[in-house]
């Protein structure tokens, strides 16, 4: 089927962006990768009369690091970019997991970071990752612009805390703490190109400070993180019941439904599953 | 609906042409350049089978506008041949029964090719990677897998 009619805006600058935005409001869609937009268009979900490509600002496709600031990841910025990264890789292992297990390796040519997150689908296979590295979403519009912390981000299904005539310019992920390491587990019907039945990413430092975060896709109206999981690393018990006492705690918070791909109980049993593999393997239990 | 003049490179020919803001790579390739080796069938990025080269990056086209594509050079099934002379990868499917319905057959040549002018020697866990976006629904993977590899420097 054919796309819905619109028109095609290619603005070269942020200011040039803000102020379209401005004007047109509601009416317009931000186009990077495409990968969830077009086919959101296509099924007619939704029906922009603006697309406004941002690939035409060069600003927007950084990806840097800093050994203060840690990364930035901008806008325009796609998955294989960031798979192709040495840092993200070598320091941010768990963004690097995610990136590898979202969509098909042709698909990532296309799809960036930022349009997983703005898409705030439920199982965005990104937003866990940046949960647990406390990330913060970089925004900007003609008033000027704010920081979202990635928390506060998502606030239900496919829907973000952006205002109208707001867009992110970029994401930036702190460092992690010393010896931090970290994991993206994704449960799905195949391995490659579908959504995730249930999602887990998992930060744990065991040396100095200890820190343990665990957060989720796929099984509530938002990606979730479970910040009460730190409090059981930090009381008594051997790890073994530390790690039980977390997975139940995952249950407890979380909401899934069921959907095509898979059931509640299924969903809820494999959260639980799946936390105490990443905790196991991150905390270094046999 | 905004109009664009584009000029860009289709398999070595340059064409100037003006597309509506909705018209997407793969409708372009095919219906307004001819190209129809390049496939249509899902249209939601899911299948692969509309896979092009976009300086000479795998993309798949269904997902692309025709307006974005301004000044870039792409390359689809049909740009492969040296006249009458097909590539190696192109033997090594027909030698290896790759092609059942053919559907797909140009989606895996396209991205083969490419995943040979990056990496010449692919393991089989890295081609398997590489055209991990395309649906092949003979399901003939393995044969699909056993060409690319045979026309690789992997092979021995």
């Amino acid at each position: 089927m054919p796309l819905p009619k619109f028109d095609y805006l290619k603005p070269e600058s942020v200011r040039e962006l803000v102020s379209l935005l401005a004007e047109q409001g509601e009416d317009a869609k931000i186009f990077a990768g495409g990968t969830d937009l077009l086919v959101l268009m296509r099924d007619r979900a939704i029906r922009p009369k603006y697309l406004i490509d941002i690939k035409g600002i060069e600003e927007l496709g950084e990806l840097s690091y800093d050994e203060e600031k840690g990364l930035k990841i901008g806008a325009t910025v796609n998955l294989n970019e960031i798979i192709k990264s040495d840092v993200v890789r070598e320091r941010f292992g768990v963004l690097w997991s995610a990136a590898n297990s979202l969509a098909d390796p042709i698909l990532r040519n296309r799809a960036t970071l930022v349009g997983n997150i703005c898409n705030a689908s439920p199982a965005a296979d990104m937003a866990p990752a940046l949960l647990v590295l406390d990330a913060e979403v970089e925004v900007a519009s003609k008033e000027g612009e704010r920081t979202i912390p990635i928390q506060e981000f998502f606030v239900g299904v496919k829907r973000t805390s952006l205002k109208p005539g707001e867009f992110v310019c970029a994401v930036r992920v702190p460092n992690p703490p010393e010896g931090a390491r970290g994991d993206y587990l994704k449960w799905g019907r195949t391995r490659g190109e579908d959504l995730a039945v249930v999602g887990v990413a998992g930060l744990a430092a065991n040396s100095g400070k200890k820190l343990v975060r665990i957060a989720l896709s796929s099984v509530a109206p938002t990606p979730l993180l479970v910040p009460e999981v730190k409090g059981v690393f930090e009381g008594g018990g051997s790890l073994e019941e530390q790690i039980d006492k977390a997975a139940s705690i995952v249950v407890e918070k979380i909401s899934p439904i069921s959907d095509v791909r898979a059931g509640k109980e299924y969903r809820l049993h494999m959260a639980e599953v799946l936390t105490k593999q990443i905790l196991k393997q991150l905390l270094g239990a046999s | 609906m905004s109009r664009h003049k584009i000029s860009l490179t289709v398999n070595g020919g340059r064409y100037e042409v003006e597309v509506e803001a909705n018209r997407t790579l793969l409708q372009l390739l095919r219906e307004d350049l001819e190209l129809t080796g390049t496939k249509l069938a899902c249209e939601r990025g899911d299948c692969g089978l509309c896979t092009v080269l976009i300086d000479g990056t795998p993309t798949k086209s269904c997902l692309v506008l025709a307006a974005e594509v301004d000044g870039k050079e792409i390359t689809t099934i049909e740009g492969l041949v040296k006249g009458e002379e097909l590539t190696p990868l192109q033997r090594a499917f027909i030698e290896h029964g790759a092609v059942q319905c053919g559907f797909c057959t140009p989606a895996f040549i396209v991205a083969g090719e490419a995943l040979l002018k990056r990496n010449p020697s692919p393991t089989e866990e890295e081609i398997k990677e590489a055209v991990g976006g395309i649906l092949c629904r003979c399901t003939g993977y393995r044969q699909i897998i056993d060409a690319i590899l045979d026309a690789s420097k992997s092979k021995k």
